[in-house]
């Protein structure tokens, strides 16, 4: 098997990027760790999780998805051509890698989005499997685990107390990927440490049974009492992915940007009439929670949930989809139990 | 009996006697603390104060699920109660609608209308003690020259992904239509390209020219860690240096970019 | 290819139909793209209308496929992009992206009487069925058109109001809310339910109703009562769209996506809907 040891991980990084790879991975930035573009010098964390997740180079912030030249009341539409830059997102979380398989599924159900899957397939995810957890990580709870590998080319596995790392390849990018690594992998036998414990926060199909029958409760408007509506969770997280088309121009040229957008903000159903379906807060909260935890398995068949914990440790107000869940599954079990809830 | 105690103490009795109809607080959520909306006077034992207490309760004011709750109760440090007395002054408040239950830096206050909490800041909390590495880190900012300076401001809003998470934590953000989102005419671009994210935080910074109390809630609420109460610190400054003026001690006073005194500078018109 | 990419329209003709109203009349530049868009377009789909610079518009096409030089819509100017558009003159180009969402099931209502109602602005998506139905007059039963507005002057295609009156095969009620009439209005001054109270029971009949968020919802009950199942009402969901093709997430309601499972929905199918989304 191939092994690097621990310590040489921007070894990896500068092997790859030498063969023409831009390596992404989780580096620090003052206070703190943020997935971005590995520099030689640069120290990669492979504790904790960074802000934001590899969604960041798949379906980035802002992108131009059409352009036209202008000129008086007449236009020339000029050629967009998808970004693909040949890329490594390395030692990512898994419950990162498995956010890939939601975004894959969401940009090309009925019509394939070109813009995601060039970027897609430039792409080699190598994710790092997770020896310690924090409070905020609930992936097991939604059908994840620490040591998964859905959706990653290849694991990293922490061995020997954590002096070494196992390189597994799973697709032939990875194959790919560990070739292009040549001597910064040595061949060698380890065991893999074990992974984190993550306890169940709560019974996720207790949680989706309450959330398919409890549309109308009162209860949503104190799980999101305290929301103020921005959209630091929908941005952090790695699997939600709706967006805003949104035309900007100058006399000569316009372009089409295609923007991050979250149903927790306040104007996203906001019609130009004036009329808008979700128009509190309360309303917008249960959107975000029914969508990725009831509307999207009923459809897609998947959790749109990697319980990264994001949400949870971002969250200026205290809100997080674990947070929901478990006071739904608090609830459940006490009205199971004949309690009051 | 501590503060947190006569906190929740308070906090209960306003709820019981119906003079609050929700008591906005903190509470404790995994090591740090999450504001909490009670209605119940059986949940005040969940009230919680101390220093980590960074968010903003005066925010809230603006949900209207709060409005329609009024009267109302806010758990509140100095730089909290100093955004209320603006906020009311800025005619946000209806007479009566909030009772502070003031926390000063040792000791608590009590349950307080607004007029008592604007003396209160006045009497006891008129010179907040400086940061003295905030204002290092201002001193450092206003030496550069205007290109490095640019570039600087350039550099840390390029990490900016417009979630508004600043704006939501503010409680001097109310406005239903921010200017980032109005498009007729598109004032500032949605993207996050420089041009869009430079123009937002500065404009943000500038409509809060004189209201903002350094509550630190923008900088606490910032995902990607943005040096926001270095920008704003700058802009107080330059507020402080040039207009003598510090926002939330007076329900009467006028907001400075609203309105004109015949002694302000005008040395900038040529 | 580049789903996001809009073809390009030329726009022959903007009628005025009411204050702030216009219907365009738009032909496709390119023949490729125009029979691209015939071989898929079915009667209810919608399509993101353009101007580079001010963004895209979501309006239904208001113009059946049996009529194949031109395509129509008709919209209010309301915001950036509506004014955008609507400065637009003869000549001059939009963008189209299109067509998008599902469609009414017209064959499945062979033989049928068919009743359409309609208010408002929410006249264009069913007039593209109802010129559909005309085109194909002897494929279905009676046909009876609804159609009100607040006031006379808000009332659309007035011409088309005229020839469908007109018409022997046809039995047009015309509406405007109480106040809304002028000295010279000859017809009902009522509101839409109330006027459905007056029609006879429904027999092999479907219902195309489209209108303000009131009037549907006390329509309804009006023709459960004149013995329209649920199945057999149809109407057009609107929604703030962006993407029109399922990926955006704005247009979400419950486990839809308007813009692929609709905008076309029975009201039978919206019962399954959260409420309070829509």
């Amino acid at each position: 098997m191939k092994l690097l040891r621990a310590d040489r991980l921007a070894e990896l990084a500068a092997a790859l990027a030498a063969r023409g790879y831009r390596v992404i991975a989780p580096i620090r930035q003052g206070r703190i760790v943020r997935l971005a573009e590995w520099r030689p010098g640069a120290a990669i964390e492979t504790a904790g999780i960074s802000a934001n997740s590899v969604k960041d180079f798949l379906f980035p912030r802002s992108e131009i998805i059409d352009r036209y030249s202008l000129n008086g009341g007449d236009f020339v539409q000029k050629e967009v051509t998808p970004e693909a830059i040949k890329t490594v997102a390395l030692a990512v979380r898994p419950c990162d890698a498995g956010s890939v398989s939601v975004l894959d599924t969401v940009f090309n159900w009925d019509s394939n989005d070109a813009f995601y899957n060039a970027r897609r397939e430039a792409c080699t995810v190598v994710s790092l499997a997770c020896v310690r957890a924090d409070e905020h990580c609930f992936c097991t709870s939604v059908g994840g685990s620490p040591g998964s590998s859905e959706g990653a080319d290849a694991v990293l596995r922490a061995a020997g107390g954590g002096e070494q790392l196992i390189f597994e390849p799973l697709t032939p990018k990875g194959r790919a990927l560990a070739e292009a690594a040549g001597g910064a992998l040595a061949e060698g036998e380890a065991a893999a440490d074990p992974v984190a414990e993550i306890p169940l926060r709560f019974d996720i199909k207790a949680v989706r049974d309450w959330l398919a029958g409890n549309f109308e409760s009162p209860l949503w408007q104190e799980f999101a009492s305290a929301c103020l509506g921005c959209g630091a969770c929908a941005y952090a997280c790695p699997s939600c992915h709706c967006f805003d088309m949104q035309d900007e121009s100058n006399r000569k040229e316009s372009v089409r940007y295609r923007n991050w957008d979250s149903c927790g903000l306040a104007l996203f159903t906001l019609h130009t009439s004036g009329h808008n379906p979700r128009s509190t807060q309360t309303a917008r909260w249960r959107q975000r929670v029914m969508h990725k935890l009831s509307y999207i398995p009923q459809r897609f068949n998947l959790t749109a949930c990697m319980g990264c914990g994001r949400c949870s440790r971002l969250c200026p107000n205290g809100l997080a989809i674990s947070e929901t869940c478990e006071k739904i599954a608090r609830l459940c079990k006490a009205n199971h139990e004949g309690g009051t809830p | 009996m501590s503060i947190v105690d006569a906190i929740r103490a308070d906090a209960a009795g306003l709820l019981q006697t119906g003079r609050a109809k929700l008591v906005l607080g903190y509470r404790n959520r995994q090591g740090r603390r999450a504001p909490i909306l009670l209605a119940d006077a059986a949940g005040a034992d969940q009230l919680v104060y101390d220093a980590e207490c960074r968010q903003n309760l005066a925010a809230y004011l603006r949900k209207p699920e709060v409005r329609q709750q009024f009267p109302v109760a806010v758990v509140a440090g100095p730089p909290v109660m100093r955004s209320l007395v603006m906020l009311s002054a800025e005619s946000q408040i209806p007479a009566g609608a909030v009772t502070v239950l003031a926390v000063g830096e040792n000791e608590y206050h009590g349950a307080l209308d607004l007029a008592a909490t604007a003396q209160l800041l006045r009497e006891k909390y008129a010179d907040p003690a400086p940061d003295e590495e905030l204002l290092r880190r201002v001193r450092e900012v206003a030496a550069m020259s205007e290109e490095e300076r640019a570039a600087f401001w350039t550099e840390q809003f390029s990490k900016c992904t417009r979630c508004h998470a600043c704006r939501s934590a503010c409680p001097g953000c109310y406005c239903q239509w921010c200017i980032s989102k109005r498009n007729v005419p598109q004032w500032i671009s949605t993207a996050d390209l420089s041009h869009g994210t430079f123009a937002w935080n500065i404009t943000r910074a500038f409509h809060h020219a004189g209201r903002c109390t350094l509550c630190g809630a923008c900088e606490a609420a910032c995902p990607q860690g943005l040096p926001l109460m270095l920008l704003n610190a700058c802009v107080a400054e330059c507020v402080e240096k040039e207009f003598g003026h510090r926002t939330g001690y007076d329900l009467e006073e006028k907001p400075l970019i609203g309105s004109w005194r015949p002694e302000d500078d005008d040395g900038f018109v040529r | 290819m580049n789903i996001y990419k809009p073809v390009v329209m030329r726009l022959l003709e903007a009628r005025e139909e009411a204050p702030d109203v216009r219907t365009f009349r738009l032909e496709f530049l390119d023949a490729a793209a125009r029979s691209d868009f015939f071989s898929r377009y079915r009667v209810g789909q919608f399509g993101l209308y353009g101007v580079p610079g001010a963004g895209e518009s979501t309006f239904c096409v208001a113009s059946p496929p049996t009529r194949q030089e031109y395509i129509e819509c008709t919209f209010r100017k309301n915001g950036r992009v509506t004014q955008a558009l609507q400065d637009r003159e003869a000549g001059q180009c939009i963008t189209f992206r299109g067509p998008y969402g599902n469609c009414f099931p017209m064959d499945s209502w062979r033989g049928k009487d068919i009743l359409f109602v309609a208010g408002g602005i929410a006249l264009p998506p069913v007039r593209s069925v109802i010129w559909n139905v005309l085109d194909r007059r002897s494929d279905f039963g009676a046909v009876t058109i609804v159609y009100g507005a607040r006031t006379a002057a808000d009332l659309v295609y007035k011409d088309e109001l005229e020839q469908w009156g007109a018409r022997p095969d046809v039995n047009l009620m015309l509406t405007v809310d109480p106040g809304g009439q002028t000295p010279e209005w000859k017809g009902k001054v009522d509101f839409v339910p109330n006027l459905l109270k007056a029609l006879p029971a429904a027999a092999n009949s479907v219902a195309v109703v489209c209108g303000p968020p009131i009037m549907i919802k006390l329509s309804l009950p009006v023709l459960r009562e004149r013995g329209f199942s649920t199945a057999d009402i149809y109407t057009t969901l609107e929604n703030r769209m962006k993407c029109g093709v399922g990926k955006c997430g704005r247009c979400n309601v419950g486990p839809m996506y308007v813009c692929k499972d609709g905008p076309v929905f029975t009201a039978k199918q919206l019962e399954t809907l959260p409420q309070a989304d829509m």
